[in-house]
């Protein structure tokens, strides 16, 4: 794979070792990254050393294993660590990697020595991220979130588990020592301090190392939903042209003016920031929401077909035909002449992105291949897929991203809208029933938790 | 508006309810960038020159090298407007920082603007004796700094009221608290979200280097460089007990960047993408301690796009040439300056560290094999996939005539913007700038002099970025291989020097 966003320097690999205390949102930073960089082409993975505790067999442990003076349990820890580092050596070796994250708390000097140690001799250059949190509000969100969804407290009640993640957290700060630009000047590191109130930055060296730091930069731990919709009907779905500046259809005008209500309706009283691209379609699909903030933003604007815009596929196959069979050969790749890619629309959801990351709602009303790339994001949808899923018109699409996952749920407005899905290898359009199309389709599919 | 139809209506009625139309009737007017208008410069005078301080964005059409897209407002990313103050001593080379940050912005698009304090009182003759501290105590002394503050304020309003700016770059010293909060109320007022950058060495090396930069400056023309380093220190001796840094109790936010980027610390930074986007470009910017070179592959036999060839004898001996060219030039750079800090002889074939100067190539066989013989010499020369020279598409291996002739049409679109035009399947110059952005990144943290041996298409952008080109330059800037083209990085500007290949 090449990237073509990212450096891909000579033989680069880095590990990201996450520190902190638990309950600090490791993992969904872990997560993220992994799915950032996922989205920009570039070969990463995440080791959950919990994983690997569970794999030698402590499924259900209470804070008592968690002691730093059982000797016996903390070299059972150690083990799980060694595991998953063989494993990330194993990664890097036999898969190319680029980024492996290491999500455990790291809490300890000497831990955090012998993976430096480590990762140096295997020509790994680590940069370690620590997530510091003193904020309760917070800390108790999470914890409630591990209590009720981690495989450690399947059996008990949510009560009990919240009461021993505490205790267990309780051990972790007798031995932690968080990272300081006194004690760690030799290190790569970087230091979150609640999140994003101050951020500490020590000896980044490469510009994959500045990616992931700006990243993580504009990520708020805070649970949030955000809200997707197409545009609703337009002129130019109902006549079969790509692209273009159309009006919306009667139907179209129909979804509009329903938005409103499904929207309040599924998200209550929360007052949303709606944002629209510059084309009127979006703008007129989001005519009737309540909301005072509304933003238009260009890098919304649906993916530039240059001199096909206003075409129907027959027509371009007809007129293009070697540039018809070229997308479909390799959709995420293919430039339409004076126009874009799907790569080229994520390069430009950048800012879109990293801003969606520092809001709490927001509800975005877009275009099918916009809709695509976020989507993809979200869900972790690899590049060959994302340009061939569905995504059905008049329907509000719901995601919550969560530590492990996202959640999708998808609300119908029951207005009827013609289809605009084109299937690989042919010009005609609508929705094709039978699977293995290779579409991944949000029509037909359960909604899902991606792990 | 009709009452909606049922689905089985729709479906027996084809596509609905309404009068289908044929062609493009409502077609995508606002396109992704502006149509250029601007006219090129002069083409003799824009190779020389970085136009860094140029404002080109005050015609409502900028749009600039690494710009994915233009709004209607001028304005990217819903971030508002910025005000970027730098703060620090004398000698924290805020000038080159305020630079490098404005290099990249700018390129990205962003509407920025510098404004040095000390171009400001560059002409006045009269200026009082103790203006040069923070804090002046004498009457005549307080009113110039008010005013000189006040002028550089009512500019940096006025750039962001009535020219579509977006950030605003403020060099100027900004070590006392009280200087600080006047800046961030004006600003408040006006709507500008503000960023301090504050500006820390504690390493002696860069303080040196940052001190020899600030006597080389426009403060110091015509000066003796002995006296003007005694002023210079005065100067910094003078606001050393005035200073006072940057802490949370201030209530602003803040970005401390300490020792060149070894360390940064963000502070209170809730303000989004654009901002991050500097720290970002911070994580990236180092002391950089050498020069670029830019040249040109050698010739292969039929120098096709489409096959990749080696080099042909003509071509091995350009390679010669421009390797020893080039070790001569990079060796006696090294011998002055050793002269001149240690005011000894010293045989430089001798002490010449290879790792001193690294090669990039592009990903071609000629390309990298011009690099061939530095490997000799023990220097590293690496092949880099960004350095792949722009895809041609269907016009690769066409003469000029010949594509006027097979794409007539495609022809006289590409001329009207070069820049932008993409050939069937080719990139465009605006492909290849966006897929090298974290090259030129690597650029601004290179602690050892590079080579860079790549096609004139790379080069080109690489330049249009090093130097601040417009769109309308880049594509017509010309590297032949008569010549390499030498870039030095200055704090306020970068100055390049052509050195001749006797080939």
């Amino acid at each position: 794979m090449v990237f073509r966003s990212v450096s891909n320097e000579k033989d680069l690999r880095l590990c990201v070792v996450m520190v902190g205390l638990p309950a600090r949102g490791k993992s969904f930073i872990s997560q993220k990254i992994i799915r950032y960089l996922s989205w920009l082409s570039i070969p990463s993975k995440c080791f959950n050393i919990g994983t690997y505790r569970r794999d030698l067999g402590i499924t259900e442990p209470n804070f008592q294993f968690f002691s730093f003076t059982n000797e016996e349990n903390f070299q059972l820890r150690e083990r799980a660590m060694k595991l998953a580092f063989d494993d990330i050596l194993k990664w890097f070796n036999d898969e190319n990697g680029v980024v492996a994250v290491l999500d455990a708390t790291n809490s300890t000097n000497e831990r955090r020595k012998w993976i430096k140690k480590h990762c140096e001799q295997n020509n790994i250059h680590p940069m370690f991220l620590e997530s510091y949190c003193n904020d309760n509000d917070l800390i108790s969100s999470n914890v409630v979130d591990i209590a009720s969804t981690s495989p450690d407290y399947e059996k008990v009640t949510l009560e009990q588990a919240k009461v021993d993640f505490w205790k267990r957290i309780d051990e972790y700060k007798e031995v932690y020592r968080s990272l300081s630009l006194e004690m760690d000047q030799d290190i790569s590191f970087v230091k979150l301090i609640n999140v994003s109130d101050e951020i500490i930055i020590n000896k980044i060296q490469t510009y994959l190392e500045s990616r992931i730091v700006f990243y993580v930069m504009n990520i708020r731990i805070k649970p949030k939903c955000i809200w997707l919709s197409r545009h609703g009907e337009s002129i130019y779905n109902l006549e079969q042209k790509i692209g273009g500046d159309s009006d919306l259809s009667e139907r179209g005008f129909q979804y509009a003016k329903k938005l409103k209500g499904i929207v309040k309706e599924n998200a209550g009283n929360v007052e949303l920031s709606v944002w629209t691209s510059t084309l009127k379609r979006t703008r007129q699909t989001a005519q009737h929401l309540p909301y005072k903030k509304k933003l238009q933003w260009k890098a919304l604007d649906e993916l530039d077909a240059g001199v096909c815009d206003g075409m129907t596929y027959e027509e371009i196959e007809e007129i293009y035909p070697d540039d018809f069979k070229a997308r479909d050969d390799d959709k995420y790749e293919y430039r339409y002449r004076g126009g874009e890619s799907y790569r080229d629309v994520v390069i430009r959801l950048e800012p879109v992105i990293m801003e969606l990351e520092g809001q709490e709602n927001v509800l975005i009303i877009t275009h099918q291949a916009v809709l695509r790339c976020i989507y993809a994001y979200f869900m972790n949808v690899p590049q060959e897929e994302s340009p061939w899923m569905s995504i059905p018109l008049h329907t509000l699409i719901k995601l919550e991203p969560r530590a492990y996952g996202t959640k999708v749920t998808r609300i119908k407005a029951n207005i009827p809208a013609v289809s605009t899905y084109k299937d690989k290898g042919t010009s005609h359009v609508g929705e094709r029933l039978e699977t293995g199309s290779g579409a991944h389709s949000l029509l037909t599919g359960t909604p899902e938790i991606k792990k | 508006m009709s009452s909606l139809l049922s689905d089985e209506d729709e479906l027996f009625n084809g596509f609905g309810s309404e009068t289908l139309k044929t062609g493009n009737h409502m077609a995508r007017r606002v396109k992704r960038w502006n149509e250029i208008s601007l006219q090129p410069k002069n083409s003799t005078d824009f190779v020389a020159r970085d136009a860094i301080h140029e404002a080109n964005f005050d015609d409502k059409d900028y749009v600039s090298p690494g710009q994915l897209y233009t709004t209607e407002s001028g304005r990217l990313f819903h971030a508002g407007k910025i005000l970027v103050a730098l703060v620090g001593l004398p000698a924290t080379s805020k000038t080159l920082v305020s630079v490098a940050i404005s290099r990249y912005t700018k390129w990205l698009g962003v509407r920025t603007k510098l404004f040095h304090i000390s171009e400001y009182r560059k002409n006045d003759t009269d200026i009082p004796d103790d203006y040069l501290s923070a804090e002046p105590q004498s009457n005549e002394g307080k009113i110039y700094k008010n005013q000189l503050v006040d002028k550089v304020i009512n500019d940096m309003v006025f750039f962001f009221q009535e020219t579509k700016g977006q950030i605003a770059i403020y060099d100027s010293l900004n070590i006392r608290k009280d200087d600080r909060r006047k800046v961030q109320e004006m600003f408040d007022r006006w709507g500008v979200t503000v960023i301090f950058i504050e500006s820390i060495l504690k390493d002696i090396d860069l303080i040196n280097k940052s001190i020899e930069n600030a006597i080389d400056s426009s403060d110091y023309k015509n000066w003796d460089k002995q006296e003007a380093l005694t002023n210079y220190k005065k100067r910094l001796a003078l606001n050393e007990s005035l200073y006072e840094t940057m802490t949370e109790a201030e209530n602003t936010s803040f970005i401390k960047y300490i020792n060149f980027g070894q360390q940064i610390i963000v502070n209170n930074n809730h303000s989004g993408y654009l901002i991050n986007k500097i720290v970002f470009f911070l994580m990236n910017l180092r002391d950089k301690k050498g020069r670029v070179y830019l040249g040109r592959c050698g010739t292969s036999a039929s120098d096709k796009y489409f096959d990749d060839e080696l080099l042909n004898e003509e071509g091995v001996r350009y390679s010669r040439v421009l390797t020893d060219t080039v070790l001569n030039r990079i060796k006696n750079i090294r011998k002055k300056q050793f002269i001149k800090v240690k005011n000894e002889n010293i045989d430089i074939d001798e002490e010449f560290d290879p790792n001193s100067l690294i090669v990039w190539t592009g990903p071609r066989k000629r390309t990298y094999d011009t690099g061939l013989f530095f490997l000799e010499e023990g220097i590293e020369v690496r092949q880099r996939n960004q350095l792949r020279q722009l895809h041609p598409g269907a016009v690769g291996d066409l003469s000029e005539e010949e594509v006027q002739k097979a794409y007539p049409c495609e022809y006289k679109q590409s001329l009207i913007d070069q820049y932008h035009y993409r050939f069937p399947r080719a990139e465009s110059y605006h492909d290849l700038a966006v897929r090298m952005e974290p090259l030129l990144l690597e650029l601004e943290h290179m602690d050892k002099d590079v080579l860079i041996i790549a096609h004139e298409s790379t080069l080109r952008i690489l330049y249009g970025y090093l130097m601040a080109c417009t769109v309308i330059d880049v594509p017509k800037l010309q590297f032949t291989r008569n010549e390499i083209v030498e870039l030095s990085f200055g704090p306020f500007c970068n100055t390049i020097e052509k050195i001749p290949l006797n080939i």
